[in-house]
């Protein structure tokens, strides 16, 4: 019996629960997929056995942990390559993995909407949240909000309404309550798109590492240094090439890119909010066309992970095209076995908005 | 032209509606009168699980919904023949098969994109090939509804009768599951499982609510389907509303409207009685 080792977990899903039932049935159908298939253990370097394990929530946390670990870490992220994050959920496997882990590094904010249940089980001592200090977005994610930032971008509509000054990081606050989306406390969870929030989310995990294994304190702090000065370095990349640049306004398929925006003044125009895969209504729809016409946007972003079927339509409505900007959640299995890391993919966006804004 | 009809996603998406909303409950009449008024989630489902078979298997994914939807339309008329009286079971058995199918197999699909374009299909994003294909599968049904409508008629009201009469009730069951199967899987994954599963039904109880015959019910069930497209789409253009559950609940207003009518036609026509029962 293939469940007979799971722990003993308070609230399996239904999901989990099938899952278990499958193995358990050794369903011959699935027998040959499950090698190859993503429900495997992701990750098989979680099998070294030398250095800390730590288990990062999904691919970025796990990027950085590696950067600040180097080879004294041996790190497992829990999404596995090719998902997107914001579907994802642990299996009794999974969690059985982050209780043998000696640091579980996870972004919150929201971004990992099961981690409650999850680290509630855990030792603090051995739990990063990466996100925490860094102040938080409240998610560009509900409609109205998104129609208040059009009416800000142009002018063309006469209704008045109350944030004008949608670009100042502080005038978010105001309208917490109609923000109804997946996050539990309605902020926008992707903070690592900004560098200088990635580097806060290093720094917590240099501390969380440090205090796991004091001993090599020093190389944690050397590879932060190291790394730090590359985040700084492609901070400055972002903001020589993107201040000059006349367009600030982007399109994006799910509106992932708010602290990255804000860091190098641009304005993300989201099309169906953070669910990325909910059908967008009617006159947001017509709204983003008439955006897209007026301001001559040349460029409709979407993502790997994301089915591109709304950008698609908007691109072919307004002659547009559809291309990539990352928000690095999780790699494509050809991304990964390419090499890419955090700053290779934040390069990538970075050409990807120099030629949709230029 | 009012405004929204200067978009062309606005366009397609009301050609697609108004043909959906004429075929789907076309189909639909028959199906609530054979108990079968769940069978459009219970495909939905079996198509999502076909999809996943279908990425897995390198094989393409629309060919894997359709090949589903087929396969889980004729368990359902299995199971039904074996039961008959307890369609309904067969429609959730298969439901419940299909949904698990599809989670377990969803864990499998190795680039989530591409599993979840399959799945979100949404009226307003419909494409110039796909509204070929809305039009192309909504006529075909409404051409076999009309030609084999009297034997649709027979089926769906009582299978010894219709034997009697001479139908050969296994032949239009087994093309009628077909017509069905077909219409809800792709439909579905154009305009978005919710409004073809809604459409299926919700018209159809309006019309019954009303109808005196069976014709007159085919009518009105097409007509609600058609207006509750059209309108649904208007408020979605003109109140920011997501159209699937904008279409969906102008079928309900317009069945709740339709009944509430009836309440009040009847009461005047017969007082006494009403007032007697109400007793």
């Amino acid at each position: 019996m293939s469940d007979a080792n799971t722990p003993n977990l308070s609230h399996p899903s239904r999901r989990q629960v099938l899952a278990a039932g499958l193995a358990a049935a050794g369903g011959a159908l699935l027998a040959g997929c499950a090698g190859s298939g993503p429900a495997a253990p992701a990750g098989s370097d979680a099998g070294s056995d030398t250095g800390i394990k730590v288990v990062a929530s999904f691919y970025v946390m796990g990027d950085f942990a590696k950067k600040v670990g180097g080879d004294l870490v041996s790190v497992t992220d829990l999404v596995p390559a090719g998902t997107e994050p914001h579907d994802w959920e642990p299996s009794p496997r999974d969690i059985e993995d982050l209780k043998a882990a000696d640091l579980f590094v996870y972004n919150g904010a929201g971004m990992e909407h099961w981690v409650e249940d999850v680290v509630s089980d855990l030792d603090t001592a051995k739990v990063v949240e990466a996100s925490k200090g860094i102040e938080l977005l409240v998610g560009e994610h509900d409609h109205d909000h998104d129609h208040d930032d059009h009416d800000h971008d142009h002018d063309d509509h006469d209704h008045d309404d109350h944030d004008h000054d949608d670009h100042d990081h502080d005038d978010h606050d105001h309208d917490d309550h109609d923000h109804h989306d997946h996050d539990h406390d309605g902020h926008d969870p992707h903070v690592w798109l900004a560098p200088a929030n990635a580097k806060m989310e290093l720094a917590a995990i240099r501390d969380g590492l440090a205090a796991v294994d004091p001993e090599h304190t020093e190389q944690f702090d050397a590879a932060y240094e190291e790394h730090a000065r590359a985040f700084d370095e492609l901070d400055q990349e972002f903001r020589t090439a993107l201040e000059p640049l006349p367009n600030k306004t982007i399109v994006v398929s799910h509106a992932a890119f708010g602290y990255l925006c804000d860091a190098y003044g641009l304005t993300q125009r989201a099309i169906t909010g953070i669910d990325a895969e909910g059908e967008p209504d009617a006159r947001t729809m017509a709204e983003i066309i008439d955006l897209v016409k007026e301001s001559g946007i040349k460029t409709i972003f979407t993502e790997e992970l994301v089915s591109p079927k709304v950008a698609q339509a908007i691109a072919d409505a307004t002659g547009a095209s559809c291309q990539v900007l990352n928000p690095i959640e999780g790699l494509t299995q050809e991304q990964e076995s390419a090499g890419e890391d955090y700053l290779s993919l934040m390069r990538q966006n970075l050409k990807a908005l120099v030629a949709a804004l230029g | 032209m009012p405004e929204m009809l200067h978009y062309a996603f606005m366009q397609r998406a009301l050609a697609a509606g108004l043909v959906i909303g004429i075929a789907v409950p076309l189909v639909g009449v028959t199906v609530v009168l054979k108990r079968l008024s769940m069978i459009g989630d219970a495909l939905g489902h079996a198509s999502l699980a076909g999809v996943a078979a279908g990425l897995i298997a390198g094989l393409n994914p629309v060919a894997g919904a359709v090949a589903a939807c087929v396969t889980s339309a004729f368990c359902i008329e299995g199971i039904r023949r074996a039961m008959p009286a307890r369609a309904d079971l067969a429609v959730a058995v298969i439901m419940a098969a299909g949904i698990g199918l599809a989670g377990v197999l969803s864990g499998f699909v190795p680039n989530s994109a591409t599993f979840s374009s399959f799945l979100f299909g949404s009226i307003v994003t419909v494409g110039d090939a796909e509204l070929a294909v809305v039009v192309g599968v909504g006529a075909a049904v409404i051409l076999f509804c009309a030609l084999l409508a009297r034997e649709l008629f027979w089926v769906a009201l009582d299978e010894r009768a219709a034997r009697l009469a001479g139908v050969r009730t296994g032949l239009v069951n087994a093309a009628f599951v077909l017509v069905c199967a077909l219409t809800i899987s792709i439909a579905s994954r154009t305009v978005g499982s919710l409004i073809v599963s809604s459409m299926m039904t919700v018209p159809v109880a309006a019309a019954l609510a009303v109808a005196r015959s069976w014709r007159q019910s085919v009518v009105v069930a097409c007509a609600v389907g058609a207006v509750s497209s059209l309108a649904g789409l208007t408020l979605s253009f003109y109140a920011g509303l997501r159209p699937g559950g904008a279409i969906v609940l102008v079928e309900v207003g317009i069945l709740l409207l339709l009944l509430l009518v009836r309440g009040i036609m009847r009461r005047l026509a017969h007082p006494a009685r009403e007032d007697a029962a109400a007793r």
